[in-house]
C-alpha cells in the first residue's frame, strides 16, 4: 500500500498542500493532472527524494515519512530519464541491480539486452526512458513510482511497455503509482485514480467512480470530460432535477452522489447553481426526433467534424450551448453528417452527473 | 587589437623572462642545490596544501552547493577573506594565531608541532590563500551536476555519500581537477604570506626574492624562470587529462 495522509512539501516556490491519497496494495495508482501540478514532487515526498513538512507517508505498513530513500524499497521512473551519462547503459541497468541475474532479466523484460553496450549518450529518447525502466526494475522494488514513463517511446512500443508493467505489476504484487497527464492512459491503467492540480488533490478514488463521478467542475475538466455545462438546478415534480444554462434545460436524476477522497460520499446539492457532466460517449445522434427512453433531446447543428480513423469527434450547437459527441466512422457514414446539417442529439437523465 | 594588446601584455615578459633565463633556470635545478632544494619543498607543501582543500573542501563545497545552509552568506564572506586581504597581511594574521606567543601556537609547540619557520607554516599559508580558489570552483561543478542525479541513485539503494561517490564525483570530475590545478598552482607562486610565517625553510618564490635582494636581477633570474617553467608542466599535464578524462564514459565500480 502506498499512502499520503496530509502531505505537504514545499519544492521552491512550489507547494504540495495536504496531500491525501491510497493506492491498496498490488494494485496500479495513477496521477492525473496538468504540467506543474506537483506529481513529480509528489512522487519525490513517496520516495524520500523531498521530505514531507507535515503529513505522513506509509508504505506497507511502514512509516516513512523520515526514512531514507535508499531504505524505502521504491524504484522510480523519471520522465527525464536521468540516464547516468559517465556509464554505459549496461552499468545503468547493473547499477543498483538486486543480483546480476535480476539486471538481465529487466533488461529482457524492457527490450534493451542490445543496447546495454551502449554509450547512453547515443541512445534515442524512447530507448533512454526503456534503459531507465529496466534500472529501476532491477532492483526488484515492492513499490514503482513512475513519472510520465512512456512520453518518449513511439506507440506502438508504449503500448507494448505498458502491458509489460501492468503484467509485471499483477505477477509480482508491485504497487505502481504512475503519473500522467495523459487521461487516457490512466483510464487505461489505472485501478485507482487521484486528480492534481495546483498543488492539491482534488479526488481520489477507484478509477471507475472517479471517472463516473468528478467532484467538480475542474475534476471533470482535467479527466477530459467534454460537456461540462454551468447551470441553474431546481428540482421537477417527478423526482428528477431540471438543469437550466442558457436556452437548454437538461434533466437528471436527483439522488446523484459523488465522491470525494477526503470527505467520503457527499450529496450534491440539487438546487442552485451547479454543473452537469456529461461524458461524449454518452451522447446518441440520431436523423429524426423519435421516442426513446433518453430524457433528454435537442434539435442540434453540427459545427464541426473533427477527424479519426475509428471514432470522430462532433461539435454541436444546441440552442447556442456548444455540445461535444463521439460517434463511430461508420455513424457519420450512415448518418450522413456533415457540417451544418440538423440533427437530434439525445442522452439519458442517468448519464448526467452534477456537480 | 585591445585583447590582443592586453593578451601580449600578460604573456611577453613570462615569455621574456623564460627566454633570458630558462636555460640558466633549467642547468640550476641540476647544479644548484639551494634551488633544487627550494623546487621540492615548494612542490611537496604545495601538493599537501591542495590535497588538504581537496579533502577539506570537497564536502563544504557540496553542502554550499546542494543544501540550503544557515548562515551561507557568512561562509561565502569567510571564503572571500583570504581572496580580498593583501597576503602579508594575511601571514601576519596567521602568525598572530600561530605564533610561539598565541595560546594556539604556544600549545602546538608544547605538543613538538611546529607552524612558524616550517613546512607546516608553508602548508598553512598556502591553504589560507588558495583553498578559497577550491571550494568556489568545486562549488560551481558540484552545482552543475542535476541533484536528481543523486536523487536516482538514492532510490537504487545508494547512501547519501556512496551516490556522491558513484556519481556527483565523476560527473564534476573535471571541474575538481581544474579547481585543484588553479589551487596548487595558487600555492606554487604564493609569497607574501609565507615570508612572514615561513621564511625557512625557502620555497621557490621567497628564494627568487632572497636572490634578488642579495644578487640582482642577474642572481634571481634563473631561480624564477625555473619557478614559470615548474609552475607551468604540471598545468598542462593537468590540463590535459582533465580534458581527456571529461571524454571517455567510466565503468561503474564494484557495487
Amino acid at each position: 500500500m502506498i499512502e499520503l495522509r496530509g502531505v505537504e512539501v514545499t519544492a521552491g516556490e512550489f507547494a504540495l498542500r495536504d496531500a491525501s491519497m491510497i493506492v491498496p496494495d498490488g494494485q496500479y495508482g495513477v496521477i492525473v493532472g496538468t504540467a506543474g501540478a506537483g506529481k513529480t514532487t509528489l512522487l519525490e515526498a513517496i520516495a524520500g527524494i523531498r521530505v514531507p513538512r507535515a503529513g505522513t507517508v506509509m508504505l506497507g505498513d511502514r512509516n516513512v515519512t523520515t526514512l531514507a530513500p535508499e531504505d524505502r524499497g521504491v524504484g522510480m521512473v523519471y520522465q527525464h530519464d536521468y540516464l547516468f551519462p559517465h556509464l554505459d547503459a549496461g552499468d545503468n541497468v547493473r547499477y543498483g541491480a538486486a543480483s546480476e541475474t535480476a539486471s538481465r532479466e529487466a533488461a529482457a523484460l524492457t527490450g534493451v539486452e542490445s543496447l546495454l553496450g551502449r554509450d547512453v549518450r547515443t541512445l534515442s529518447g524512447g530507448e533512454r526512458q526503456l534503459v531507465s525502466l529496466a534500472r529501476a526494475l532491477a532492483t526488484q522494488p515492492r513499490f514503482l513510482l513512475l513519472d510520465e514513463p512512456f512520453v518518449a517511446l513511439d506507440p506502438p512500443r508504449r503500448a507494448a511497455t505498458r502491458r509489460m508493467v501492468r503484467t509485471l505489476q499483477r505477477e509480482r504484487g508491485i504497487t505502481v503509482l504512475h503519473v500522467t497527464h495523459d487521461v487516457a492512459e490512466g483510464a487505461l491503467l489505472g485501478d485507482v485514480i487521484a486528480v492534481l492540480d495546483a498543488g492539491r488533490v482534488l479526488q481520489s478514488g477507484t478509477a471507475p467512480a472517479v471517472f463516473a463521478r468528478p467532484a467538480s467542475p475542474r475534476v471533470a475538466e482535467l479527466l477530459g470530460a467534454e460537456n461540462v455545462i454551468a447551470g441553474k438546478a431546481s428540482a421537477t415534480s417527478d423526482g428528477l432535477v431540471a438543469i437550466t444554462a442558457g436556452a437548454l434545460t437538461i434533466f437528471a436524476v436527483a439522488d446523484d452522489v459523488m465522491q470525494r477522497g477526503e470527505g467520503g460520499p457527499r450529496t450534491v446539492s440539487t438546487s442552485g447553481p451547479v454543473h452537469a457532466v456529461v461524458r461524449a460517449d454518452e451522447i446518441v445522434l440520431s436523423r429524426s426526433p423519435s421516442p426513446t427512453s433518453a430524457r433528454n433531446s435537442f434539435s442540434a447543428t453540427i459545427t464541426a467534424i473533427g477527424a479519426g480513423v475509428a471514432l470522430r469527434r462532433i461539435e454541436l450547437d444546441v440552442s447556442g450551448t456548444p455540445l461535444v459527441a463521439i460517434v463511430t466512422a461508420s455513424a457519420v457514414a450512415d448518418l450522413q453528417l456533415s457540417v451544418g446539417s440538423h440533427i437530434t442529439a439525445s442522452f439519458k437523465a442517468t448519464a448526467v452527473h452534477i456537480c | 587589437m585591445g585583447a590582443s594588446l592586453l593578451l601580449l601584455f600578460l604573456a611577453g615578459p613570462t615569455a621574456l623572462l623564460v627566454a633570458r633565463g630558462g636555460s640558466a633556470g633549467i642547468r640550476g635545478v641540476f647544479s644548484d642545490g639551494e634551488l633544487r632544494g627550494a623546487l621540492t619543498i615548494t612542490a611537496l607543501t604545495a601538493t599537501t596544501a591542495t590535497l588538504l582543500a581537496v579533502v577539506l573542501g570537497t564536502p563544504l563545497a557540496w553542502a554550499l552547493a546542494r543544501r540550503r545552509m544557515r548562515g551561507a552568506a557568512l561562509i561565502d564572506a569567510i571564503l572571500d577573506l583570504p581572496l580580498l586581504i593583501p597576503h602579508p597581511v594575511a601571514g601576519i594574521a596567521l602568525l598572530i594565531a600561530f605564533g610561539r606567543d598565541s595560546p594556539l601556537g604556544g600549545a602546538l609547540l608544547a605538543l613538538g608541532v611546529r607552524v612558524v619557520s616550517s613546512p607546516l607554516g608553508i602548508v598553512c599559508a598556502m591553504i589560507f590563500v588558495a583553498a578559497p580558489l577550491y571550494v568556489s570552483a568545486a562549488r560551481e561543478a558540484i552545482a552543475r551536476v542535476e541533484p536528481r542525479f543523486e536523487a536516482v541513485a538514492r532510490t537504487l539503494g545508494d547512501s547519501a555519500w556512496r551516490s556522491f561517490r558513484r556519481v556527483t564525483l565523476p560527473l564534476a570530475s573535471r571541474g575538481l581537477l581544474a579547481g585543484a590545478v588553479v589551487t596548487w598552482a595558487r600555492a606554487v607562486s604564493e609569497f607574501g604570506a609565507i615570508v612572514i610565517l615561513a621564511y625557512q625553510p625557502r620555497v621557490a618564490s621567497v628564494l627568487a626574492y632572497d636572490r634578488f635582494t642579495s644578487a640582482g636581477l642577474r642572481g634571481a633570474l634563473p631561480v624564477a624562470a625555473a619557478l614559470v617553467l615548474f609552475a607551468l608542466v604540471p598545468l598542462i599535464v593537468l590540463r590535459a587529462l582533465s580534458a581527456s578524462g571529461a571524454r571517455a564514459p567510466r565503468r561503474a565500480d564494484a557495487a
